[in-house]
């Protein structure tokens, strides 16, 4: 049995049937080909596949795509306005905030939440927006410093 | 400078394996692996499977084409269980069906019935019932028994490190697309695009030629997709070749967790003699290394163990002594710093003792036996160029290490519960491939018309920054603008017999060959402008900032002319590069040589806060002094010492591999087995790398940066000791890593443990100080 879903991603409305158990990850990925987000390990413990619902920061792993039925995603494909880099994304690339960049759009995705609701959160603050999220290549410091970048930017 | 990768990475565009798209007919993979550590394969029923919907075809060691074989070394690894099962996790079938959900569930349909045999999960047991691989292994350096009458002090000990898990963002994936006639290309993520092709050819009993290995990227390796990432590569190209289908196969974290090997557990006793001052006459230490069930890279990882096993210190009578070990566990494998950081780790637990002993300060021993210019190292090779005390005083001056220490001091004269712990670290790493033949690298550098250029190298790309590494590389050569640079995917047709992206060499052997490449194209270029403007000394052509000069000043000509001319002129603009390490032998018969083209020195500071009623503790610093030769790209080379040094924290700290005597996995899932998060890394980290400290072979004087900084990790294990003993001074705390905070609350109250309960005086105390 398929269900019908419409979801806004990133501005645009989709409707599509889809299986009551197919994960929202999956939904992304494999039926709109968004494949800016992550899998690192579908357990809700590493937040590759963070993306925005509705404003909040969710795992996209631990949601099934007819919970976001109704709902406004946005993933790392719709951060970029008319191919501007977001502060945000524009920090993980100046500040070196990345290796090699699998946790990224899960990192980017989860600081993104921060800096809308706290456009100036100092280094605590950063930290414990990031706790969901996994990075084995870097020591973590310079992905503080890639959201420091974008929140004074921002500020700017 | 930083790559294109960095940016795709930002805007989410960046493609992994799964990430391309899916080609027509696309089936998806899932494997059936042993749930039974050791024992012989009874009845083995695939054929409820092969009957559930959407599930295509149920593939087993029957259906394989060509040689059911995979190991890298010996050849002792079936791709797909025949008879026995030797780990948990081991792949048996593999399942094809319309989607990775189908196939997963259709896997939990087949019947394997096995008869249990004899587990082995202790290397020192596999070893006493004659289970190794290879032949043991021992270095000697002077005469180790001659020694031990001339010692003042000796002392004894054991040291048992634990394995460690990759936890490579990306898990292990692969895709194979059928081609024309009986081609298969393997899109895979794997450090060793070679490795996937001729074991992928030699399953299917294929020529080399027949398989088209192309590698975008990954999602992280650490040594963990040098040849682990073969198997899955190897299943997809089976599914496709017997489907006729492009078939992908994607491991889930908990998949990978059981079916793939990691950083190899190792268990050894040391002997460590010594003068009264503090001068290290004689070491010995017997290394039992626990490979798993398959030989893997176990033997030359080994290798390394033995290589760094007197990590940067000059011991004139040494005897090391190292076995792989066969056991029922999955065949561990390439980890950074490949064996030697478990070497290091009972040299440096040696010294530990020794200085508990003496009651000597530890950095007091570890200054007095640094290495100096032209000592030997076990294997024969001569110290030169040592920057061993050149690091280790920079690190003491830059980080005021006296005045350093009399703080913590001073902080654990004043609190109770709380105390502080400093060590020093001081590396040294070789760099080259230990296994000589494999230091060889080739480019293929096309310089299109329009002045755009396109570099293929032998490397693969995991999240350390080649590509941006040979852009700077090229672009320096060159004298053009680096986004005038492409760096291709590294691919088997363009090319061949390429080494694995490891051993920290993948810029040296890589920006080598590129290097020897475009120097071709350049002197081509020259030679042409020279006759073209009758100039009289080609050699003193230049081309930077996109100009062409003559004798320091411009001839007016830019790249692009210059060019085009050589187009209209049918001058090649393509050139093929191969670089070969210089100088570099091992003789393994006699177990000395020259196997390192140059060493990596360097000392870090590592301090510690403990609380020693709950175990839990901070890193608060580690200052590093890293001799980088000239740096490359600044940031990109700060990146891996940072991320180097925490993996090799969270080595020695809180990641703990852990198997039941039944050989099962008992840390599979990133629940059970905790990776550094956002809170573990030091707040002060601070990192020097010495001025003026080109390396020669470079490319442009730099240093290979990939592995060395992992093992500055190990000090905090030192650190964490120190604290321990400022709360508790006793000689016999054990050398066992990790030390998770668990282990060092069971160590510091190992009385109150055994009798059921803290002191209270303890307690009371406690509640008095802070
Ligand atoms: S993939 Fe969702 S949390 Fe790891
Ligand atoms: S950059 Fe590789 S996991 Fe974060």
């Amino acid at each position: 049995m398929e269900i019908p879903i419409k979801v806004t991603v990133n501005g645009e409305v989709y409707e599509h049937r889809v299986e009551p158990r197919m994960l929202l990850v999956t939904f992304l990925r494999e039926v709109l080909g968004l494949t800016g987000t992550h899998v690192g390990c579908d357990t809700s413990s590493c937040g590759a596949c963070t993306i925005l619902m509705d404003g909040k920061a969710v795992k996209s792993c631990t949601l099934l795509a007819v919970q976001a039925d109704g709902a406004e995603l946005l993933t790392m494909e719709g951060l970029a306005r008319n191919g501007e880099l977001h502060p945000i994304q524009e920090g993980f690339w100046r500040e070196h905030g990345l290796q090699c960049g699998f946790c990224t759009p899960g990192m980017i995705m989860a600081a993104y939440q921060l800096l809308e609701e706290n456009a100036s959160p100092d280094e605590k603050e950063i930290r414990r927006a990031l706790e969901g999220n996994y990075c084995r290549c870097t020591g973590y410091h310079n992905i503080v410093k890639s959201v420091q970048y974008a929140a004074k930017k921002i500020n700017r | 400078m930083k790559s294109t990768d960095a940016i795709l990475h930002t805007r989410g565009e960046s493609r992994y394996v799964d990430d391309l798209p899916q080609p027509e007919g696309l089936l998806h993979a899932a494997v059936f692996f042993s749930p039974i550590a050791h024992g012989r394969i009874q009845n083995f029923d695939v054929s409820r499977a092969r009957q559930s919907e959407g599930v295509v075809a149920v593939l087993t060691a029957e259906d394989i084409p060509g040689e059911n074989q995979i190991g890298p070394l010996i050849p002792d690894q079936e791709l797909l269980a025949e008879e026995e099962v030797v780990y948990i996790g081991q792949p048996v079938a593999l399942i094809v069906a319309q989607t990775a959900e189908t196939a997963r569930k259709a896997a939990g349909r087949i019947v394997l019935d096995v008869e249990e045999y004899p587990v082995i999960t202790d290397p020192r047991e596999a070893y006493q019932k004659g289970q190794i691989f290879g032949t043991p292994r021992t270095f000697q350096l002077g005469d180790v028994d001659a020694a031990w009458p001339h010692c003042e002090v000796v002392v004894e000990g054991h040291c048992e490190v634990g394995g460690q898990e990759h936890v490579y963002l990306e898990t292990q994936r692969a895709r194979a697309v059928p081609g024309e006639g009986r081609v298969i290309r393997v899109y895979s993520s794997t450090q060793s695009p070679y490795a996937v092709q001729k074991h992928v050819a030699r399953v299917l009993g294929y020529p080399n030629h027949l398989i088209e290995v192309d590698v975008l990227r990954l999602g992280g390796g650490f040594g963990g997709k040098e040849d682990q990432a073969t198997p899955w590569a190897c299943l997809t190209a089976l599914a496709t070749w017997y489907t006729g289908h492009p078939v992908e196969l994607v491991l889930t974290r908990q998949e990978d967790m059981l079916m793939t090997g990691k950083r190899h557990p190792y268990c050894s006793d040391f002997k460590i003699g010594v003068t009264r001052e503090g001068k290290i006459l004689a070491y010995e230490v017997r290394h039992y290394q626990n490979a798993g069930a398959a030989a893997d890279l176990s033997p030359a990882i080994l290798e390394r163990t033995l290589f760094h096993s007197t990590n940067s210190y000059y011991i004139p009578n040494v005897r090391l002594f190292a076995v792989s070990c066969r056991t029922h566990l999955p065949p561990f494998t390439a980890f950074r710093g490949f064996g030697g950081p478990q070497g290091m780790f009972v040299m440096e637990a040696a010294i530990a003792r020794v200085a508990e002993a003496l009651g000597m300060p530890r950095e007091e021993i570890q200054r007095k036996n640094l290495l100096q210019e032209n000592d030997l190292f076990p294997y024969g090779q001569r110290v030169v160029d040592c920057r061993a005390r050149r690091s280790w005083d920079v690190a003491m001056e830059t980080y005021r290490f006296s005045a350093w220490k009399k703080r913590v001091e001073q902080f654990n004269r004043k609190h109770f519960h709380r105390k502080k712990g400093l060590a020093v670290m001081p590396i040294c790493f070789g760099i080259s491939f230990t296994a000589t033949f494999l230091n060889q690298a080739s480019a293929l550098v096309h310089v299109y018309t329009d002045g755009s250029v396109s570099i293929s190298t032998g490397g693969v790309e995991m999240g350390q920054g080649l590509r941006a590494n040979i852009t700077t590389i090229a672009a320096r050569a060159l004298g053009i603008r680096p986004e005038r640079i492409k760096i291709e995917s590294t691919n088997t047709t363009r090319i061949a017999n390429m080494s694995p992206s490891a051993a920290s060499a993948t810029t040296v052997l890589n920006g080598n060959a590129t290097l020897l490449a475009i120097r071709q194209i350049v002197s081509r270029l020259k030679s042409m402008i020279a006759r073209e403007l009758n100039l009289s000394d080609p050699d003193r052509v230049t081309i930077h900032d996109e100009k062409v000069w003559y004798r320091g000043s411009q001839t007016g000509w830019t790249w692009t002319q210059l060019v085009q001319t050589a187009y209209g002129k049918r001058i090649n603009l393509s050139a093929q590069g191969f670089f070969a390490t210089p100088g570099i032998y091992f003789d393994k018969q006699k177990e000395k040589g020259r196997p390192f083209a140059y060493h990596v020195y360097g000392t870090a500071i590592l301090e510690v806060t403990l609380d020693c009623l709950r175990g839990i503790y901070t890193i608060d610093a580690v200052k590093i002094v890293h001799d980088l030769g000239r740096p490359l790209n600044r940031l990109i080379d700060l990146g891996q010492v940072e991320g180097g040094l925490a993996q090799g924290l969270g080595w020695m700290t809180v990641e703990e591999l852990l198997f039941d005597e039944k050989g099962r996995n008992l840390s599979s899932a990133l629940a059970t087995y905790k990776p550094p998060d956002v809170y573990f890394m030091p707040d002060d980290l601070q990192v020097t790398f010495l001025e003026n400290a080109d390396e020669p072979i470079g490319p442009y004087g730099n240093k290979a940066v990939g592995e060395p900084p992992f093992m500055y990790g190990i000090g905090v294990f030192f650190a964490l000791r120190q604290a321990m003993q400022a709360f508790r001074p006793r000689k016999d705390y054990e050398f066992k890593a990790p030390l998770t905070p668990e282990r060092v609350l069971l160590e510091l109250h190992r009385e109150e443990v055994r009798q059921g309960c803290l002191r209270p005086a303890t307690v009371e105390s406690a509640r008095q100080s802070d």
